[in-house]
Formats: structure tokens, C-alpha cells, sequence
């Protein structure tokens, strides 16, 4: 497999589909850039389920990964700190169409520290390297953040933060499943994040509903309803999509999406047994299929 | 068919909590949490520092100055004597988080540092940083402690990186980046260096672990000699020891001894030893196994430590050959004249006991008298109790008995 990837060179951006909007809208025959890309791209266990090859180490995973896929998310950054030398290091090997989205660090979002303001700066100039290559900063929130008026306040300062930045918002908690939240995000150019996830009650839930015209962002998290609250990653995102359930989402939500944006982002989260990059490459063939072509 | 093993790249987290003892004491009087605070023995004449909080290192207060200087440069601090039993009891509670993650532990000795194996567990717990983020959140949950956490591909990066982030934080060092970690970093950061060999590297203007690593072995050779091998493999962040575990029970037989008062009375030390070396032995006998080394600690009133071995290339059991090697190990590590608080006897490289006979019998006829004596007192004691018998020197100075720990 990986032989024949690394043959086709020519190839600029795996991964990368060209959706030619088909919606009754102006947008009509418009081409939309969507990219699909997993959340992280670093698990030994991919190699164990057959994605990398055997044998693979840690440090050639980015390069193979890119001949499948042009975007990923970096993970890491949610649980340490952003860091510039490892960062620049990173995209010193980091081919040159790979485009990045990074998490936004828990101490901004799950674990708020007292002095947040410094570590947004820090933050900041963690992720520098990435330069015009970082799609999206991605603030995941946690399933408690609610819409009250003092996490309201928070979320604005921090969008305040990141202005010039290009920024994503997932949301949890339903509370902010509202007009006026999505209002608010397209004043501001946010994006906010649909997240495919197990119909539970309690979650936010999935809507189409496009608040950056210059980026769509979607994360499928897998619907697995059993493991969802186990607290263990290894049972929460062990999911399979089947082809039925891509190839619906792909004719209910993606064209949808894609009228609405300049370019858009899928990402699965779904990485027990690499089961992310495999129904990532599924759903990139399904869009090709359908309405584009595939880079 | 020849099977072929390929080697997996390691993964190794470590644990650190800064300030070990000052965080446990901290939870368990919040009281303390606002102020600084030295742990020290103060009763002692000359006590040393045991442990100080942040707040007091950064008024110069460092472990092993004498208390008199430390209360001088922090004249606000909160005084403690030391608690090992209550730091032990932390440690254990630690431990027990992360048996939920990797059976591979290497634990300190109350010091609230920790190295974990995560190599291969990813299919049951996940990615490494996910275990490094949820034992920390675990353990601050339960245990209202907060320590760093760092990822790296052996003990060494991951020992490094929290040294780096020390005392609060976490660092996750990618597989292949680790040479570029470590090349800007102060030359002090590496474990394992003496104060002569940083003298040396300083001398030598080497400040930064980059620049050690930009000289081959044979250069290092000539003024470290064999330590050259060291320096090259750690300065380029090359290190394949073992993440082992050596508080499992399995591995070792550790009894431990507090003076009712401190004391520097031979005949009381060598006592307490020997109660320990008889517990040790019947614990042995009782596990059909020899141990080959013998570990004794010392604490001294003023806090220092010692920590000494002897050991034999045939393991014993026998609580005669035992105490040879205890008091070997005694002789080395009892150096000073301060008065000893605590001393601890550790028997390892533990193995199974031959079942094989002696060649020659008639040789080891007083070794058969001492076996059958240790035979008829091990089963007095497995009846009545341990304290039910013992050999004369156990009892040179009965107002010396005092607090023996079993662990």
C-alpha cells in the first residue's frame, strides 16, 4: 500500500476533495475545498492495526500519514503547552502541503488557570510556526461549560484573544445550541465545530449550521453510545461508520455545508484500531464520488 | 521458522512530585498550604533540611543545609520534624493509582517520584499523554497532590523534561526529538553527574548538554576515563535501563527500625540489626529463597542518609551468614559520629533455594546445628510469634527495643 502511496509524488493534497456545490443557492457549481484528516496522526496503534506499516517509529508516521490525508489535527498541544522549537521542528519535516488545526490547551478550556490571559500568549507564540499553514485553533470545551453568563463572558474574552487567529468552537453542553451563540460566532468569523457523536441526551447536538464563511469544521467522534461516558478513550471512540452512515452524512450534511464555506475541514476522532484514517479515506472516496474530484 | 522480535519504541512516563513530603503534609494540615515551610528533625543538635517548600527555596533554603542557616535565610517558615511512615503511606497511595495503568512501576523511596512503563498498554488505556493527564487528575483528585508528569522514550528524557518543568507542569518529548531536547540545556539537568564531574565539565566550559554531546567518547575519555561512556550515551539522550520494579514484595524483604531516641550506642545499632536480620531470614526460609545482597540504610537525627550493600555470590538465608553481611554493610554505611535515628536492612537479588545437597557434608556439619536451630525457632515462631524466640544479641539492650516496621 504505502509503496504505491509513495510512488504518486504528484499527488499535491491527499485527502483534499473538491465539492462542487450542488444546492439551488448562487453558490450553485461553486467548488468548495474540503479536507478529511484525523484528530492526531501519532498512535503506536496504528501501526499494530495495519494504517502505518510494521515497523514503523514514531518519527516517520507524520510523512506517511500526509500520503493519505493533507490536514490533521495536533492533539498534543490540549495537554501540554504549545511549544515553538518542538513546533518548528515538526515543520521542518512536515511536507509542504499538510495543513494543521491545534487544540487549544486545557488550561484554557478544561482546567482554567487563574493567570489564562498568560498562557493564551504563551499559546500564541507556542503555535507560531505553523504560520498560514494552522487552519483553525480548535477550543474544545468541556461537557460542564454552560451558557452562564460567566462562561459567556469567559468564551468572549478568549475569542477576543485569538481575533486574528483562525478559530473553531466545539460546544458540549446543549445550552448553546441557540440562535443568538451562532449569531454571535458569525459576527466574530468563528467556526463553529458540527460533531458527530452517539445520539445521547445531554450532548450538544448536531447541526449544520455554518457561522465562518471561509471555513466549515466537522468532528466525528463515532456513536458509540455504550463507551461514550466510561471514561476510558479506548472504549469512547471505538467506533466503526459504516458505509450507509458516510455515505448519508456525506448526502444530508456535506453539500449543505460546503455552499455556505470557502473551504471545509472533517475530522475523525474515532482512532481505536485506526478505524479514524480508514473511514477517513472512505468518506474522501464517497465525496469524490459523488460531486468532486479527489486530489 | 525463525521468529523475529522486533524492539518497540519505549514509552516511559514519569511522575514527580516537587517538594514530596511538603505536599503531603500540606494535605494533610491545609493550614500550611500559604506559608513556607521547612521539614526538618529539630530536635537534633545539628539538624538538617529533609525537605522545604517552594516558597523557602527561593529564599535560598536547600535540602541538606544545616537548620540553623535555613531558618536564618527563611525567617517566616513553618517548622516540621519529618514523617516518613505518613509519606510512605502517600507513596503507596500513588502507587496504587497507577497499577491501574502498567504493571512496569518503578517507584522512590518516599520521594514522590515515579517512572512508569506505558510501552504497548495504548490498546487498553490509550495514548501516553491521555495516562500521564488522567493519573495526574486522579491523583490530585484523591490524594490532593499535584505532581508533574512527563513522556518521553526512556528514564532519562522523561526524568530530564521534568526537572525542565519542575515544580509545576508537564512535558511531553516527541520519539526522535530527544537530542534536540536536551542540546540547549544547562549541563546540570542530567542525572546522574557528581559534583567533581560538573566541576570538570565547567572547567572545560562545557555549560550546555549540546555542547558535551559535540565531543566524541575518545575525547571524553581523557578526563572522565570510564565515565566517558556515560556522558556520550546520556548527553545525546541514549539510555536503555530499565524501567524496574523494586518495591514489589517479590523482589525484596525490607524490615525497618526507629530508635525510641536517637543513639550511636553499638550494642543497641547492632541489636535492632540483628532483630531485622531475623525477621529478614525467617521471612527467606519461610519463601524458599536465598537473598545475595544485604542494603542497610541509616538516617541520621540530622536527616542525612546513608545507604550501604555487601553482598555474596552464594545467597543465603541463614540468619548467621545474614548478619555477616548486614554488619558489613553496617560498617560501611555507619561513617559519622551523629547519633542514628532509623535504619532500615533491604535483602535483594533474591532466588530460589537449592534444592541440591553439599558435596562434602562433613565440611558443613556446624551449618547443619545452625540450620536445625533456625528450623526449631521457625517453627516455635510460626505458633507462638516472631518475638516467641530469638538469638542472644537481639536482646543486648532491652530499653533499646523500639519500633520495628515490617513492610
Amino acid at each position: 500500500m504505502w509503496n504505491s502511496m509513495a510512488s504518486g509524488n504528484e499527488v499535491r493534497a491527499p485527502g483534499k476533495v473538491d465539492v462542487i456545490c450542488q444546492s439551488a443557492s448562487v453558490n450553485h457549481g461553486r467548488v468548495c475545498p474540503v479536507y478529511v484528516g484525523t484528530c492526531g496522526y501519532s498512535y503506536t496503534e496504528w501501526v499494530d492495526s495495519g494504517f502505518y506499516p510494521e515497523g514503523t517509529r514514531s518519527t516517520e508516521m507524520l510523512d506517511l500519514y500526509s500520503r493519505v490525508f493533507s490536514v490533521v489535527e495536533l492533539n498534543y498541544t490540549w495537554y501540554q503547552m504549545a511549544r515553538a522549537d518542538a513546533l518548528t521542528r515538526m515543520m521542518d519535516k512536515a511536507p509542504s502541503h499538510m495543513l494543521f488545526a491545534a487544540k487549544l490547551t486545557r488550561t484554557m478550556t478544561h482546567e482554567r488557570a487563574d493567570n489564562w490571559q498568560e498562557q493564551l500568549q504563551r499559546y500564541r507564540q507556542g503555535i507560531a510556526p505553523l504560520k498560514n499553514r494552522l487552519i483553525a485553533v480548535l477550543i474544545q470545551l468541556p461537557p460542564y461549560f454552560d451558557r452562564s453568563i460567566a462562561n459567556r463572558t469567559y468564551l468572549g474574552a478568549l475569542l477576543d484573544g485569538l481575533e486574528d487567529l483562525p478559530t473553531a468552537v466545539e460546544f458540549r453542553h446543549p445550552s448553546w445550541a441557540v440562535d443568538p451563540v451562532f449569531a454571535e460566532l458569525e459576527r466574530r468569523r468563528v467556526s463553529l465545530v458540527a460533531v458527530d457523536e452517539p445520539p445521547l441526551p445531554d450532548l450538544f447536538p448536531f447541526v449544520d449550521v455554518v457561522t465562518n464563511p471561509e471555513l466549515f469544521y466537522v468532528r466525528f467522534h463515532g456513536r458509540n453510545r455504550e463507551g461514550w461516558r466510561s471514561g476510558n478513550m479506548q472504549k469512547k471512540f471505538d467506533y466503526n461508520y459504516s458505509d450507509e452512515e458516510l455515505r448519508s452524512w456525506r448526502d444530508n450534511y456535506c453539500h449543505t455545508m460546503a455552499s455556505r464555506a470557502d473551504r471545509g475541514v472533517l475530522f475523525f476522532n474515532n482512532h481505536v484500531g485506526a478505524q479514524a484514517p480508514r473511514n477517513g479515506k472512505k468518506l474522501a472516496a464517497l465525496l469524490a464520488q459523488n460531486s468532486g474530484h479527489c486530489c | 521458522m525463525r521468529q523475529v522480535f522486533k524492539e518497540r519504541e519505549r514509552t516511559v512516563l514519569h511522575f514527580n512530585v516537587a517538594d514530596f513530603a511538603v505536599a503531603v503534609e500540606r494535605v494533610a494540615d491545609c493550614c500550611l498550604r500559604n506559608r513556607p515551610l521547612i521539614i526538618a528533625p529539630f530536635q537534633a543538635a545539628r539538624a538538617v533540611v529533609y525537605d522545604m517548600s517552594e516558597e523557602a527555596y527561593q529564599d535560598g533554603v536547600r535540602k541538606g543545609m544545616s537548620l540553623r542557616q535555613a531558618t536564618r535565610m527563611c525567617r517566616g517558615a513553618a517548622l516540621l520534624p519529618p514523617r516518613e511512615v505518613l509519606y510512605q503511606k502517600a507513596m503507596k497511595a500513588f502507587l496504587k493509582e497507577l497499577q491501574n495503568y502498567s504493571p512496569l512501576i518503578e517507584a522512590g523511596q518516599a520521594d514522590g517520584h515515579f517512572y512508569v512503563d506505558v510501552t504497548g498498554t495504548h490498546r487498553l488505556y490509550g495514548p501516553a499523554p491521555d495516562v500521564g493527564w488522567r493519573v495526574r487528575r486522579e491523583v490530585r483528585t484523591s490524594l490532593g497532590i499535584n505532581p508533574i508528569w512527563t513522556l518521553g522514550t526512556s528514564k532519562l528524557i522523561s526524568k530530564v523534561a521534568s526537572r525542565v518543568v519542575k515544580p509545576v507542569g508537564e512535558y511531553i518529548v516527541s520519539p526522535g526529538d530527544e537530542a534536540a531536547f536536551l542540546a540547549p540545556l544547562a549541563i546540570d539537568l542530567l542525572p546522574g553527574l557528581s559534583g567533581r564531574e560538573l566541576e570538570r565539565l565547567q572547567e572545560f566550559q562545557l555549560l550546555t548538554i549540546g555542547g558535551l554531546a559535540k565531543l566524541s567518547r575518545h575525547q571524553l575519555m581523557v578526563p572522565f576515563g570510564e565515565r566517558s561512556y556515560y556522558l556520550h550515551a546520556v548527553s545525546r539522550g541514549v539510555d536503555d535501563s530499565r524501567v524496574c520494579c523494586p518495591v514489589s514484595g517479590a523482589d525484596s524483604i525490607d524490615n525497618a527500625h526507629s530508635f525510641e531516641e536517637d543513639t550511636n550506642d553499638h550494642e543497641e545499632i547492632e541489636s535492632a540489626l540483628a532483630d531485622l536480620v531475623s525477621r529478614a531470614g525467617a521471612d527467606l526460609r519461610q519463601r524458599k529463597q536465598v537473598a545475595r545482597r544485604v542494603g542497610i540504610w541509616l538516617r541520621y537525627s540530622d536527616g542525612g542518609q546513608v545507604v550501604r550493600q555487601a553482598s555474596s555470590k552464594r545467597g543465603t538465608a541463614e540468619d548467621f551468614s545474614l548478619n555477616k553481611l548486614a554488619l558489613t554493610a553496617l560498617s560501611r554505611a555507619w561513617v559519622r559520629r551523629t547519633r542514628i535515628r532509623y535504619c532500615r536492612l533491604v535483602c535483594d537479588r533474591l532466588q530460589r533455594r537449592s534444592p541440591q545437597l553439599p558435596l562434602f557434608p562433613e565440611l558443613e556439619q556446624r551449618q547443619r546445628g545452625q540450620r536445625k536451630v533456625l528450623g526449631a525457632m521457625d517453627s516455635l515462631r510460626k505458633r507462638f510469634g516472631h518475638e516467641v524466640i530469638g538469638v542472644g544479641r537481639q536482646y543486648a539492650r532491652e530499653n533499646g527495643a523500639a519500633r520495628s516496621g515490617h513492610h
